[in-house]
């Protein structure tokens, strides 16, 4: 069982996200819904998995990313967005993410990439 | 050799491809249950919300980085609360109370999803990635709340759809530079495929530019056949060693599926030909027609 944090400016997102990941056995133990968010409560909550999204209000997922990577560069991020162009995949790579997840997802492929991130 | 492509041409081949887009992603959340209207362009000095009725959500994303101009979807409450109950956030209340946060939600991120999509196949059309803006939802009661809200721009299309039977539109609102942008993109693609059709059957005899949906079928598309599917962590994609067998979703003797520029079209079975090219015999066509453009 993974602590996560689920970071999405959607409501309805975020319920679907942290809904998957609890019926998953995981734990959500926080949630965000901007850049800004995700990386202050990173620094919080220390998760084992984060989850984001990368168009978001006030700082997008991207440079979160990259600061939560530098806060620590171990960090295991999953990207979920509705973006699945190939220089956003390649760029979150190169970021540090570890795996990026297109809306819309079913279920079982968003916890075969947190389990795939927490092997 | 056909005349260049006009802005009206270039409204409509954008609104259609905006169109196709986003009807594969309500079909997504709604299999079976959508219906596509046609492209139709806004003219004239009004609102192109002059029609929308009060309680209506309006979800409206903006193209960023690259070319500007707004897609807004708008759907009356019944349609947002039938929408968002086929995305799993459907509330027990009754018919006629407001839309919930969570159902509002869901809408903002149905507009998102689909305008990824729309922005994906704008990129297709002009050949560069576009970016898009987070969603900026609200119920708006009058065109004024909606034309303050979204802003004004010289060009707009409008294309209707159904959800369930229940009617949702999405008006684009156009500015110059984007129309010249998309009439510039397809007047290099028809000069590319020009030469190469000039001797051939059916080939422009110079007497004046064909009408748009002519213009239109004649492009050349990529069609290619998809014999399965699979969905893999991209770190697994990135890391498969030589040799490695990938299982995919049909059986061996399934039919395959043909697309046309990303659109399934029709599904066939694989042969083999006399000199051993891979051909396909069609089982079967898609019921659905293109949206027909309107002049």
């Amino acid at each position: 069982m993974a602590r996560v944090l689920v970071v999405d400016d959607a409501a309805f997102m975020r319920k679907v996200v942290s809904d998957a990941l609890t019926a998953g056995g995981h734990e959500v133990v926080g949630q965000a819904e901007n850049g800004e968010e995700a990386v202050a409560q990173f620094t919080a909550l220390r998760p084992d998995v984060t989850t984001l999204d990368i168009t978001m209000p006030e700082k997008d997922g991207l440079e979160a990313l990259a600061e939560i990577i530098a806060i620590d560069p171990s960090a295991k991020v999953l990207m979920c967005s509705a973006l699945g162009q190939e220089s956003k995949v390649i760029e979150s790579i190169k970021l540090g993410a570890k795996d990026f997840v297109v809306k819309p997802f079913q279920p079982d492929g968003l916890l075969a990439a947190v389990g795939k991130a927490l092997a | 050799m056909s005349g260049a492509v006009n802005q009206r041409e270039a409204l409509l081949r954008l609104g259609a491809s905006t169109a196709e887009a986003i009807a594969q992603v309500l079909e997504m959340f709604a299999p079976g249950e959508v219906e596509r209207g046609e492209v139709s362009v806004l003219e004239g000095e009004g609102s192109p919300f002059a029609s929308l009725e009060p309680g209506t959500v309006a979800a409206g994303v903006a193209y960023v980085d690259g070319v500007t101009g707004a897609n807004v979807f708008l759907a009356p409450s019944g349609t947002a609360r039938l929408l968002a109950t086929k995305m799993g956030a459907g509330a027990d209340v009754e018919d006629e109370a407001p839309l919930t946060e969570l159902e509002l939600s869901a809408v903002s991120e149905a507009s998102n999803q689909m305008m990824a999509a729309a922005a994906g196949a704008v990129g297709v059309v002009l050949g560069q990635e576009i970016e898009i803006s987070p969603p900026q939802t609200r119920v708006l009661q009058t065109a004024g709340e909606a034309d303050e809200l979204f802003g004004a721009a010289p060009y707009a299309t409008a294309t209707t759809f159904l959800v369930g039977g229940a009617p949702c539109r999405l008006v684009q609102l156009v500015p110059s530079a984007f129309v010249i942008r998309v009439g510039q993109a397809m007047n290099e693609f028809a000069g590319e495929e020009g030469a190469g059709a000039a001797s051939g059957p059916g080939a422009p005899d110079g007497s004046g530019p064909r009408d748009v949906e002519e213009t239109l079928r004649g492009i050349t598309m990529r069609v290619w056949a998809e014999l399965g599917r699979t969905r893999l962590p991209l770190s697994d994609t990135l890391t498969l060693p030589l040799g490695s067998v990938v299982e995919l979703d049909r059986h061996a003797d399934a039919p395959v599926d043909l697309y046309v520029n990303g659109l399934r079209f029709a599904e066939g079975i694989l042969l083999v030909d006399d000199n051993g090219n891979w051909t396909i015999r069609l089982t079967g066509m898609e019921s659905r027609e293109p949206a027909a453009l309107t002049t």
